[in-house]
C-alpha cells in the first residue's frame, strides 16, 4: 500500500522538477517540449491514482494536441523568449505567500487514500451502485459522463464548439483589413 | 510520521506546481510562456482532484465480478475528463490570439507592446493638436 504512494510521491516530484526547468528556460522548443513531458508524467500519476479514462484522456489530448498546436503557432512566432525589463520579484513574492496558505491549510485535507473523507460519501456509492443497474455499462466513469451527467458533457460540447468558432473567427485571412493596419506599421518605425 | 508526511506530500507538490504556474502567468512578459503557466496551472488543479478521488487498495471504477472490491470515486475524474477536454480548447484560443497579436505588433512580448501603444497614444494626441489648429485657422 505505502509502496503506491510512494511511486507517487515520485513521479510528483519528477513534475516539480520539470516545472522548475520550465522556468529557468528560455528558449521556445524547449518549453514546449517540457509542457508536453509534464502532461505525460501527469498521464503516468492519473494512472497509479486509478483514473486510467483520464490517463489516456492526458495522455492524448493534454501531451499530444496541445503540443501539436504549441508546434503549429510556434511556426509563426519569435524562437526566443526576451528578459523581461521589469523586475518579477512582486509576482514571485506573491506567488511564495499564497503558496505558503494553501500548504498551511493542507494539513486539514483528509489523508490520501482515506476510505472516510468526504468526498467518498456524498452521491459516488450511488453511482457506483446504480451504474449496472439503471445503465448497464461496466465503466462507471462512461456511465455518468454520458447518463447521470449527460448535460455536463452537452455543456462541454457547446464550450469546443465556440472555442472553435473563435479561432476560425480570429485566424481567418480578410484582405480588406490588411491595408488598415499598413499606417500604423509605418509610425512605429519612424518612431 | 513518515506515513503521514507522504499522505499529504503529493498536496504540497500539487500546490508548489499551482504556484509555478501562476508565476509563468502573471511573472513572465511573454505571451507564449503565459499560455504554457496556464496549462501547468490546469494539470495541477486536474492532479488535486485525482489526488481525492482516490482510495487506498481501490480499484479504477470499472464493474469487475468480485463482490468485495472497492472503486475509486468515479466522480472526480467525470469532472477531469470535462476539464481536459475543455482546457485544450482554451489553449487553441490563447494560442490563435497570440498569433493575432504577433501579427499586429510583430511581438508576443508585454513590455514591447505596451511601450508601441504609448507611442501610438501619443501619435493620436499630436494628430488630434495639429487637426485643432488647423481648424482654429
Amino acid at each position: 500500500m505505502i509502496s503506491e504512494l510512494l511511486i507517487n510521491a515520485f513521479l510528483v516530484t519528477i513534475m516539480l522538477s520539470i516545472a522548475i526547468a520550465l522556468i529557468r528556460t528560455r528558449t521556445v522548443i524547449f518549453t514546449v517540449i517540457l509542457t508536453s513531458a509534464y502532461s505525460l508524467v501527469a498521464a503516468l500519476m492519473f494512472i497509479t491514482l486509478d483514473a486510467v479514462d483520464v490517463a489516456f484522456t492526458e495522455a492524448s489530448v493534454g501531451a499530444g494536441i496541445s503540443t501539436i498546436l504549441f508546434l503549429a503557432a510556434m511556426a509563426y512566432l519569435p524562437k526566443k523568449e526576451e528578459e523581461s525589463i521589469s523586475s518579477e520579484f512582486v509576482p514571485a513574492l506573491s506567488c511564495i505567500i499564497l503558496g505558503g496558505i494553501l500548504i498551511w491549510c493542507s494539513y486539514d485535507l483528509p489523508e490520501i487514500g482515506q476510505l472516510t473523507a468526504p468526498i467518498h460519501q456524498h452521491i459516488a456509492p450511488e453511482y457506483i451502485k446504480g451504474s449496472k443497474e439503471d445503465i448497464g455499462i461496466p465503466n462507471i466513469v462512461t456511465s455518468v459522463l454520458a447518463s447521470y451527467r449527460g448535460y455536463d458533457t452537452f455543456g462541454e460540447t457547446i464550450v469546443v464548439f465556440t472555442a472553435g468558432v473563435a479561432v476560425l473567427a480570429l485566424l481567418q485571412k480578410n484582405p480588406a483589413k490588411k491595408n488598415k493596419s499598413q499606417p500604423k506599421q509605418k509610425i512605429r518605425e519612424n518612431a | 510520521m513518515i506515513s503521514s508526511t507522504i499522505g499529504i506530500w503529493n498536496y504540497w507538490i500539487v500546490f508548489c506546481l499551482m504556484m509555478i504556474g501562476l508565476f509563468l502567468v502573471i511573472g513572465r512578459k511573454n505571451f507564449l510562456k503565459k499560455i504554457v503557466g496556464l496549462t501547468i496551472f490546469q494539470t495541477s488543479v486536474f492532479l488535486l482532484y485525482i489526488t481525492f478521488g482516490k482510495i487506498k487498495g481501490g480499484t479504477p471504477p470499472i464493474l469487475n465480478e468480485s463482490i468485495d472490491s472497492i472503486y475509486s470515486n468515479p466522480l472526480p475524474h467525470v469532472l477531469i475528463l470535462t476539464a481536459i477536454v475543455v482546457g485544450v480548447a482554451t489553449t487553441a484560443l490563447g494560442l490563435s490570439l497570440v498569433l493575432k497579436i504577433n501579427k499586429e505588433y510583430g511581438s508576443i512580448e508585454e513590455d514591447d507592446i505596451s511601450a508601441q501603444d504609448l507611442v501610438d497614444y501619443h501619435d493620436d494626441i499630436e494628430t488630434r493638436k495639429s487637426v485643432d489648429l488647423k481648424f482654429k485657422q
